[in-house]
């Protein structure tokens, strides 16, 4: 490329990546718990199986992915500087991944001191993690509702940690808390407060520009983010006042406001002017697909109490969200980022534009589309397994092969950047 | 003499290489116009340790203006 320009300041392509690679493994470990567990596992949200496979993908793989992304995005999207990036991740990735496990194993084999590990380290990892991500974000120059929306996302996963600590540490020493209200609203920061959170604020970035589609509406960004969090306050105080109508409303209107995030960006990718149907377009498409199922089913649930009264009903819900919406946007989102790092890395080298590799070779487009193609069955098994348990075991054996190709993917993704960073080295083309 | 790239239409990283390439053939006293749909950090850095300047206007269908040149 240009020998005249210097390169920004980026963190080191080790940091995002080291997360990136752990992440798939943990659902592939979801997966085979699911296929090894059978048909119990899913008859409801509370079998300690159904918690540790939650928590496999909660914290295993998305916590992992998204840590992973908002340490590359935070400098990419918003000009922010993380402090010591490489530092931070070799301590919060390698935290997170043990604290996770602990978490896991205390679920699922019912051990109090194993949650009770788990619950300092979360708040530990977690806590640097937000401290170094909230001071890029309020130190930055940068203007414009993804900034926003990402430091609303990582005050959202502050309150996830603290009261998932205080659940685990309730479980493990039998403390008198109020579990299933605190575990609901544990759930929806989790799920809306951070994840979706984050996952607005990056799509306001990367759904215009990689997907080409329009702009999302000024006034579409400006309330989205804003409503999510006060609905989300409201949501909470239903630990102090106990009317169900309240919450029904409160529940109502949290999953309009979804169903317009969700409504808002399969318009723009139906009316964008020039078509791309690259895995992560359709990684969104299946991620806006779910929310609204996942929106209309929760309307069901909430507007039809016999509905509710079936404790998989909830279950239902729990595969779209977490398996149909968060696996399937997330990983269209590495299916992009990772081959614009590798890149972005390359042309840092300062090689002439001409001898860095495009994007495209840097996974190859059939495995990631035949990836997610098998990521949508392991989603309908799952789905289908939660009224019919004899499809459960071939339901966590499709979603462990799914988990398990993406790792592949993602891993051949970084042995390309080694070997074109070769190549550019050997040919001397670097500065 | 401007010249405009309009990248609300291309991929990433499409957009960044041609305003490298332009700016190469830059000459002193004219600039470049890039329209996007978002602020485009990674090239802001390199314009910043680069010795260009820039300006960035947002206009009300959303396209932002960044019009930059040698200082």
């Amino acid at each position: 490329m240009h020998p005249s320009l210097s390169f920004d300041q980026a963190p080191p392509i080790s940091v995002p990546y080291r997360f990136f690679l752990v992440a798939p493994w943990f659902g592939v470990m979801a997966g085979i718990l699911l296929a090894w567990s059978g048909g119990d596992a899913l008859v409801s949200r509370w079998t300690p199986e159904a918690l540790a496979l939650t928590h496999l993908i909660a914290v295993g793989f998305m916590l992992q992915a998204m840590c992973g992304a908002v340490f590359q995005f935070i400098p990419v999207a918003v000009g922010g500087n993380v402090w010591r990036p490489t530092l931070v991740a070799n301590i919060v990735q390698p935290l997170l991944l043990l604290a996770a496990l602990l978490l896991v194993a205390g679920l699922l084999f019912t051990r109090p001191g194993l949650l009770s590990a788990a619950a300092p380290l979360f708040l530990l990892a977690t806590g640097g993690f937000v401290a170094v991500v909230a001071l890029a974000l309020w130190q930055t120059p940068a203007t414009g509702m993804t900034l926003w929306a990402m430091r609303m996302a990582i005050g959202g996963l502050a309150v996830t940690v603290v009261l998932g600590a205080l659940l685990a540490e309730a479980l493990a020493l039998g403390l008198s808390v109020p579990i299933v209200e605190l575990a609901d609203i544990h759930l929806a920061w989790g799920l809306a407060g951070w994840a979706l959170m984050l996952l607005a604020g990056v799509s306001y970035y990367v759904v215009p520009m990689f997907q080409l589609t329009r702009p999302y509406p000024l006034w579409f960004t400006r309330w989205f983010g804003p409503l999510l969090l006060l609905l989300l306050l409201a949501w909470s105080s239903r630990l102090l006042l106990e009317d169900p109508r309240w919450s029904l409303a409160i529940a109502l209107s949290l999953l309009a406001l979804l169903s317009a995030y969700a409504g808002m960006t399969l318009w723009l990718q139906y009316t964008r002017r020039r078509k791309v149907h690259d895995a992560t377009s359709v990684g969104f498409r299946i991620a806006n697909l779910s929310v609204l199922a996942f929106a209309i089913s929760g309307a069901g649930f909430l507007l039809y109490p016999e509905l509710a009264a079936d404790p998989r009903f909830a279950v239902w819900l729990g595969v779209l969200a977490f398996a149909g919406v968060f696996v399937s946007a997330i990983t269209g989102m590495m299916y992009k980022i990772v081959p614009f790092l590798n890149w972005l890395h390359l042309q840092r080298l300062g090689a002439p534009l001409s001898a860095v590799p495009n994007m495209n070779k840097m996974i190859p487009v059939e495995a990631m589309t035949g990836q997610l193609r098998l990521h949508v069955l392991a989603v309908s098994l799952l789905l289908a397994a939660v009224w019919l348990p004899g499809l459960t075991r071939l339901a966590g054996a499709a979603l462990a092969v799914s988990f398990a190709w993406m790792g592949w993917n993602l891993a051949g993704a970084v042995r390309r950047y080694q070997s074109f960073k070769d190549q550019i080295r050997a040919a001397g083309l670097h500065h | 003499m401007t010249t405009v790239i309009d990248g609300r239409e291309m991929q990433p990283p499409e957009p960044m290489e041609r305003t490298l390439e332009a700016l190469d053939a830059l000459a002193e006293g004219d600039d470049l116009l890039l329209l996007l749909y978002c602020q485009p950090h990674p090239l802001f850095n390199i314009l910043r340790q680069n010795g260009y300047a820039w300006s960035d206007e947002l206009r009300a269908d959303g396209t932002r203006e960044i019009r930059i040149h040698k200082l």
